[in-house]
């Protein structure tokens, strides 16, 4: 049914690509497709960037960006930029921090306006501070505290990692929200948020040599800022199965499972996301097939190998059917696992994989949106933006063997970290 | 900036046998957005059987006549598509993304699966068992249960007012005559409408689709009207939760239905209210109190009657003050509407962002759907920024004075009932609701 010969799905060829003078690097690419534009700004700066004592400071730090700075006062970035058609927000990271401006294209001045702002000269009242503070243990009580897979994910962390700053939640434990102070905060500003630390990715409807001159006009003047100090990133080999249970109240058991994983950069990275695709997405998936379908001993489970500077992690979680034994759930992805590590995937099924993560490549570069923060994410993690256009060609080159050979490597039983849960008192 | 919306060029037609036909052709990834909806969703579910029209969708796909439900699983990831189905209040729906290389394949097994169903008992009995099992989980689940308490509470015996999942009860009841006679009853051409948007010759996107459901017949019956929703009395809904840190809090009051004069000025007016980051309610519970991390309001339209609502958590000792907060600011935007800047700005963002909710195939082709759905027209989409800028400061707080919460209203928390009962009192009568009667 295709009526043209399609062009690459990311024309990196076209992407105009400049560092400024004080390290600031901008990445353009011009996609007339629909009249927006999206304006991502990356910091190389995450939890993995923060101490004991501070954590969380990276992502409450997120918050204050919203807070005001120079020429715009604390609530006017949203509402200058909702005027103009547009649109923000963040997230923070283990690794990054990002922001992204979505927008109709004649609002793109604004945006530059409002953003090389707060990267010259934010402004960081204690009162701003305060009331973030409360927003972020609001928050930190919704996704974690009162979160069955909040709660179970941070244990896992903690198990996974013992020196690693990988070690402690992105948003922080409870008592470090309380602790940070307003100077902490300048300290962090200083030094994770100057040029040097930071690239920009404007994709859509927009000129983009006129574009890096604006850019360079509103950003080119911010000095350049210290080198961040180096984070300490040793971890010792795990030697054994570590486990942890969890108390709450629930109507039934869960079960997390972890490994260690290599870094995004890892040759060995593209087989695991194909691993994890036959494990758990779709609803002939092994590990569906095997504990829904099959055994009927979990409701629902999935799986994640989630891409990091440092070591990733790669997770299966499970909600066990109620009345179901967790030991039959974890028995169960045992033996799945224990199968791909030594006799592999069939070809039909290793296809079947590759065109589920072609389609989902398709998807997230189909928007202005998507194809920026595939730049971004792809510079940030793998040091190289152009890195966003070869995942459809590595996916493709993974073998059968390739399949196995991760498998039997990564998700060693005798190296796994597993957190329970178990219900109490649910009524 | 051009004021029209473009759509693609769509192109539709009615088969002999009923089936409406939509296709749109449009630049972009190698993709198609493939919908096929039928008139017919939980507000048919009879007494007794709620979540049957749930339990129809998510077991027709485990085997039709010329497939078992493992190989429907398999044709459709083997090329690289997900399958979908579900169903909502109003209708039901299968859809997918189809690799365009892959569009007959995978529109033959989509037509499979709406036309042929065959319910093997066994897979019918596993979907449901695994149905109750998830309702479990999902008490687990605060937001959740707040949500689902706020739905009963403002359409009661309406066919709005039960959950389109159901209950176990009801679920463990439904039969699997119930469920081939929903289908046979409410599946046929004559109550669906086929959707294929992205990257296809419409030419032959046009032959495929009459050749795979070109032949589908059934006697099927057009869904009936639906009864007006009635007005529910005040009152405090409370679910404990005794260990909960926080509580959910929701206040809902029923609306109009979606192909409603009122949509536009209501638009507006929620976006200026509690739609963005800068809204009335952002700013009062968020940044001028630090009371929680998000808060929003919504009107969620449907055919026969809609609601609005306000959705946030807090912690406990707060959520008084948070409900406080609710409703004094929807009284406040009641007395005086939106200010001219608000206004504006509120009108702007509107229009800027309008053309990121339509851009990819799957945006368009869901936006296709509904229009066809609720019967409202292109005319909506593509005039959407003329229709945005025509709301007035007047038109905003007519829908606030007609819809918001002041006196009107139910207010659900989820929390501990020990510590909530007592502050929530002065907003009206407190019902204590088991969690358990939700699902």
């Amino acid at each position: 049914m295709r009526t043209r010969t399609p062009g690459p799905v990311l024309p990196l060829d076209r992407v105009v690509s400049h560092t400024l003078s004080n390290g600031l690097r901008v990445r353009l690419l011009e996609e007339r497709s629909a009249p927006t534009v999206s304006y991502y700004t990356f910091f190389q700066a995450g939890s993995r960037n923060e101490r004991l004592g501070l954590t969380g400071i990276s992502h409450l730090f997120e918050h204050m960006m919203f807070n005001g700075s120079s020429r715009y006062g604390p609530k006017e970035f949203d509402r200058v930029l909702e005027a103009r058609g547009g649109t923000s927000n963040a997230y923070t990271s283990n690794d990054l921090t990002a922001y992204h401006d979505d927008a109709a294209s004649d609002a793109l001045q604004t945006i530059v306006d409002l953003e090389s702002d707060r990267m010259r000269s934010l402004a960081l009242t204690p009162e701003t501070l305060e009331q973030e503070r409360q927003v972020v243990k609001e928050e930190r009580r919704l996704r974690t505290d009162n979160s069955i897979f909040g709660l179970m994910e941070e244990q896992l962390e903690a198990l996974i990692f013992l020196s690693h700053p990988y070690r402690w939640p992105v948003i922080g434990w409870m008592e470090d929200i309380e602790r940070i102070t307003r100077e902490d905060c300048l300290e962090y500003f200083r030094t994770y948020y100057a040029p040097g630390n930071a690239a920009l990715y404007l994709v859509g409807d927009l000129d983009a040599r006129g574009t890096l001159e604006l850019v360079e006009r509103h950003y080119g003047e911010i000095p350049a800022g210290p080198r961040p100090p180096p984070v300490a990133t040793g971890e010792p080999p795990q030697r054994g199965e570590r486990r942890a249970a969890i108390r709450f109240p629930a109507q039934a058991p869960a079960l997390l499972v972890g490994w260690r994983a290599p870094e995004a950069r890892s040759p060995d990275a593209p087989a695991l996301d194909v691993l994890q695709t036959c494990l758990a997405v779709g609803e002939s998936s092994r590990l569906r097939r095997r504990l829904v379908e099959e055994d009927e001993v979990a409701v629902s489970v999935s799986a994640s190998y989630g891409w990091r500077i440092d070591a990733g992690v790669f997770l299966v979680f499970a909600e066990v059917a109620p009345g179901a034994k967790l030991r039959k759930v974890e028995r169960g992805l045992e033996e799945e696992i224990a199968r791909v590590a030594e006799e592999g995937v069939p070809a039909a099924e290793l296809r079947r994989a590759q065109r589920l993560l072609r389609s989902s490549v398709l998807h997230e570069l189909s928007t202005h949106n998507g194809v920026a923060h595939a730049l971004g994410q792809a510079e940030a993690l793998l040091g190289d933006w152009r890195e966003a256009g070869r995942s459809l060609s590595q996916y493709e080159a993974v073998t059968a063997r390739d399949v196995r050979r991760v498998a039997a490597s990564w998700l060693d039983p005798t190296r796994r970290s597993v957190v329970v849960l178990e219900p109490e008192g649910a009524k | 900036m051009s004021d029209r919306i473009a759509l693609p060029p769509v192109r539709e037609e009615r088969l002999e046998n009923g089936l409406e036909l939509v296709l749109a052709r449009r630049e972009g990834v190698p993709l198609c957005a493939v919908r096929l909806l039928v008139r017919a969703g939980s507000a048919l579910d009879p007494d007794g059987r709620h979540g049957l029209a749930h339990l129809v969708s998510q077991s027709a796909r485990r085997g039709t006549a010329r497939r078992s439900g493992r190989e429907v699983d398999e044709e459709v990831e083997g090329l690289g598509a997900e399958l979908g189905a579900g169903a909502d209040e109003d209708a039901s729906y299968v859809g997918l993304s189809a690799p365009s290389e892959f569009l007959p394949q995978l529109l033959d097994v989509v037509a499979d699966v709406a036309a042929n169903p065959v319910f093997p008992a066994a897979e019918l009995s596993r979907i449901r068992r695994r149905e109750v099992a998830g309702l479990a989980h999902l008490l687990d689940e605060p937001g959740a249960v707040a949500d689902r308490a706020a739905v009963a509470a403002v359409f009661g015996d309406h066919p709005y007012g039960h959950p389109v999942d159901g209950r176990a009860r009801h679920l463990s009841a439904c039969s699997r005559a119930d469920v081939t006679g929903f289908h046979r009853r409410w599946f046929g051409p004559g109550n669906a409408t086929l959707v294929i948007v992205g990257d296809l010759d419409l030419e032959a996107a046009r032959a495929l689709a009459r050749r795979k459901l070109g032949r589908w017949r059934s006697a099927a019956a057009p869904a009936p009207e639906l009864p007006p929703v009635a007005e529910p009395a005040r009152e405090v809904l409370l679910v404990d939760r005794p260990d909960a840190s926080q509580t959910q809090v929701r206040v809902a009051v029923p609306a109009f239905p979606r192909a409603s004069p009122e949509y536009f000025p209501a638009v507006v007016a929620n976006a200026v209210f509690g739609g963005g980051f800068t809204s009335r309610l952002m700013e009062a519970v968020r940044v001028n109190r630090g009371l929680s991390y998000g808060v929003r309001s919504r009107f969620a339209a449907s055919r026969a009657g809609g609601f609005f609502y306000v959705s946030s958590f807090t912690r406990n000792e707060t959520a008084a003050e948070l409900v406080d907060v609710l409703l004094s600011e929807s009284a406040r935007f009641r007395e005086g509407g939106p200010s001219e800047e608000e206004l504006l700005r509120t009108q702007n963002y509107l229009c800027g962002l309008y053309p990121l909710a339509l851009e990819t195939h799957d945006q368009v082709a869901d936006k296709l759907a509904e229009i066809k759905l609720y019967g409202v027209g292109e005319e909506e989409v593509t005039g959407y920024r003329e229709r945005v800028r025509a709301v007035t400061a007047a038109d905003c707080q007519a829908v606030a004075r007609r819809h918001f919460p002041v006196e009107r209203g139910v207010i659900v928390a989820v929390g501990p009932a020990k510590l909530l009962r007592k502050p929530l009192a002065r907003f009206g009568p407190v019902r204590l609701l088991p969690a358990k009667s939700l699902v």
